[in-house]
């Protein structure tokens, strides 16, 4: 029946490659911010080109499976002669899919900061790329944090697809210890703790963000 | 009133601002009909008017926020919004309108302080980017423009803590900081509570005593009346009215600034008559 | 670089239309049982005895709490220590179900939630019992206010459905990565798959827009 005992065993070696997962989905979420940011102008730009270009890529990292994006990066990347390591794949797949949801997380953002805080800044003469480092990205971004707290929530669940690439994350390490110990029930079981846990305290983070949000 | 006289010298100065038949139209809607005015060096100049008479547009097209049909809005001698290439007249770039009006400094009635940023930070911003000053030069001018506002105390609040009148002073100060040669006033004290209209409307009030040319879009009369060189009425995108403010305000021929006025004086006046009318 | 060969497609459509078969039905069923034990989940929620709530309430925790890989992982590999053995078809479907509800329950919650409570107020002064209010008034308003976020999370379960693919149910994803893996044809079987779930999700939010226009006659 239940073998507690692979069940405990299991535990520091999944505890090890949470890190690999809570890695991979921080450094996606941290890199697909700025692609973000970039989409986000694209999108929200005066010129035709660059809001389809925009439209395009949200268009395509929406509406595939995040699944087939990994697989597109592991399988095609060496076609043109770049040869990843999977671990970098699966960083920039999970960096290029987030950032489609986090670019239109930011437009929402950006579309509510009240135009007279862009004109303040135009009469004082701060170039467009001032305005939007100074002004523009850091408003969007307060507004919209529990929306990209609860993206990441969002990607770390995610990031257990990256095992089919053979990165030793969460999931990938309850396989292999599921295939040792003959105790698949067990070891999945524990992984799934581990990932509530996980997606657990970024909810209280996110609640917390909240919080302060409406006080302030 | 200015050390500097008002008009009649100001053929000696070039006119720092001029607008030269200006029309603007939204859409179907005319709303600026051919506005003529100058705006001579360390002159005060309050435009007054009706709600949608089209004021406040005039003062953004100034500031090239908006932009406009036809006309010349002259910014120090240059041509603002638009270059003029053989003849032709195309939309300037975003660059060159900002190098135009680099000397122009404008004050909003929602003040538009940056919220994630404190009262110093406000003000240091351009200075550490359009200017590049390095940070301890922009830190010290930043400290210098606060305190002639009279919040130094306050340089470390952020905006959300701040008093309306305080948010307005503060805005005042990081305009200046830039060293302007014209500030435009877009109703400053138009959102604000009535007993902190005071403190905004005296640092302005410094700010004419000390020579700066002003244009000052504005409900506030008495304010007009005793700072201002050239009070300029407008009525439905047209200038019905300029003049000194006892001529606009005492010898007023035209009818509808008459009648602006008598609303004005009935909706503030409010300890005279009102008593003296009422039945025994 | 090889040429790029569209007949690794052609050839092979009788397969890659049977595993697009598959996406859909997996897709239509599950969530048919997601919107279904949702809505069932919603309802007591509203209704039932704290226990049971409390319940429900670890139920969906758990269900958004976890990835939905590790969930089917669970089911097809773990469920046999269970005694629950099932083929990866069923397996898959069923998992999709269960891990749609949790999903929809939460979105029915809100959507209960939203409506004024002052309906719920005005009809039973006016004297409809319980189940009537529950509904004639909650149920219509609540489908309505929620629209969008159903045929969100109706497309969002679209393209789970290519997760089922690692438990070896033969939908679109297995088949054409198989065929890619089967031919090296690596670049074509992977672009006809980015295509046919791009076309895929592009019908059904148009679907759910017309939907949504349809709804939002009754939104005051």
């Amino acid at each position: 029946m239940f073998d507690t005992d692979t069940f405990l065993q299991g535990f520091p070696l999944l505890l090890h490659s949470a890190t690999a997962t809570i890695g991979v989905s921080l450094a996606g979420l941290f890199i697909g911010f700025f692609i973000a940011v970039a989409v986000c102008c694209a999108r929200l730009s005066g010129r035709r080109w660059a809001r389809m270009l925009g439209g395009a890529y949200v268009f395509f990292f929406r509406g595939v499976p995040m699944l087939v994006q990994l697989l597109l990066v592991y399988y095609l990347l060496p076609f043109i002669d770049i040869n990843v390591p999977p671990i970098v794949a699966a960083i920039s797949t999970a960096a290029l899919c987030t950032a489609s949801y986090i670019a239109e997380i930011l437009r929402g953002g950006f579309l509510s900061i009240p135009p007279g805080q862009i004109e303040a800044a135009r009469m004082l003469g701060l170039s467009s790329f001032d305005t939007l480092r100074r002004i523009q990205v850091p408003m969007a971004f307060r507004m919209t944090l529990p929306s990209l707290v609860n993206e990441m929530v969002l990607l770390t669940k995610a990031s257990s697809l990256i095992s089919v690439v053979g990165v030793a994350e969460l999931t990938r390490t309850a396989q292999n210890i599921a295939a040792s110990t003959y105790r698949p029930l067990e070891a999945y079981l524990a992984a799934a703790l581990i990932y509530f846990v996980i997606c657990g305290l970024l909810a209280l983070f996110a609640h917390r963000v909240e919080h302060r949000m409406q006080r302030g | 009133m200015n050390s500097v006289a008002a008009s009649s010298s100001a053929s000696t100065d070039r006119a720092l601002i001029e607008v030269r038949g200006l029309r603007k139209a939204y859409g179907e809607t005319e709303v600026l009909r051919g506005i003529d005015l100058q705006i001579a060096k360390s002159e005060v100049v309050c435009v007054i008017g009706p709600s949608g008479s089209g004021k406040s547009t005039l003062l953004r097209c100034m500031a090239a926020l908006e932009t406009y049909d036809q006309g010349d809005v002259l910014i120090e001698g240059e041509l603002l919004g638009y270059v003029e290439r053989g003849g032709k007249r195309a939309r300037a770039t975003p660059g060159e309108i900002n190098r135009v009006r680099r000397n122009v400094g404008m004050v909003f009635q929602q003040f538009n302080l940056w919220p994630h940023m404190t009262a110093l930070g406000n003000v240091m911003e351009a200075l550490l980017r359009t200017r590049g000053l390095p940070g301890g030069q922009a830190r010290t001018r930043a400290m210098a423009m606060l305190e002639t506002v009279g919040l130094a105390h306050k340089a470390d609040a952020y905006p959300a803590k701040l008093s309306g009148g305080q948010q307005q002073r503060v805005a005042i100060a990081r305009a200046l900081a830039m060293e302007p040669h014209i500030m435009l006033f877009d109703e400053p004290t138009s959102a604000l509570d009535p007993e902190l209209v005071g403190e905004v409307l005296q640092v302005m009030r410094q700010l004419a005593h000390d020579g700066m040319t002003m244009a000052v879009v504005t409900h506030e009369m008495g304010f007009a009346a005793q700072v201002a060189d050239k009070v300029v009425f407008i009525d439905q995108g047209r200038i019905a009215a300029q003049g000194r403010p006892d001529e606009v305000f005492h010898d007023a021929q035209q009818p509808r600034l008459r009648q602006f006025l008598q609303n004005y004086l009935d909706r503030n006046a409010f300890w005279s008559r009102g008593a003296q009318e009422r039945p025994a | 670089m090889q040429q790029f060969d569209p007949t690794v497609i052609t050839h092979n459509l009788p397969q890659i239309a049977s595993g697009f078969g598959i996406t859909l039905g997996t897709w239509v069923a599950g969530v048919a049982i997601g919107v279904a034990v949702g809505f069932l989940i919603s309802i007591v929620q509203l209704v039932g005895p704290r226990w049971l709530r409390a319940i429900l309430r670890a139920y969906i925790e758990l269900l958004r709490g976890t990835p939905f890989l590790l969930q089917l992982f669970l089911l097809y590999y773990g469920g046999p220590s269970l005694g629950i053995t099932l083929g990866p078809l069923t397996a898959g479907t069923l998992g999709l179900g269960i891990y749609a509800s949790a999903y929809f329950a939460e979105i029915f919650r809100t959507g209960f939630r939203s409506i004024p409570p002052g309906h719920v107020e005005a009809a039973a002064c006016l004297g409809l019992t319980r189940w009537q209010t529950i509904v004639r008034i909650q149920v219509p308003q609540m489908l309505v206010l929620i629209a969008p976020a159903l045929t969100n999370m109706v497309i969002v379960l679209s393209k789970e459905t290519a997760v089922l693919s690692i438990v070896t149910v033969p939908e679109l994803t297995f088949v054409l990565t198989a065929i890619g893996s089967a031919t090296f044809a690596f670049v074509e079987t992977l672009l006809a798959l980015s295509v046919c779930y791009l076309v895929l999700v592009e019908l059904a939010s148009r679907a759910g827009m017309w939907a949504e226009s349809r709804v939002a006659r009754f939104l005051a």
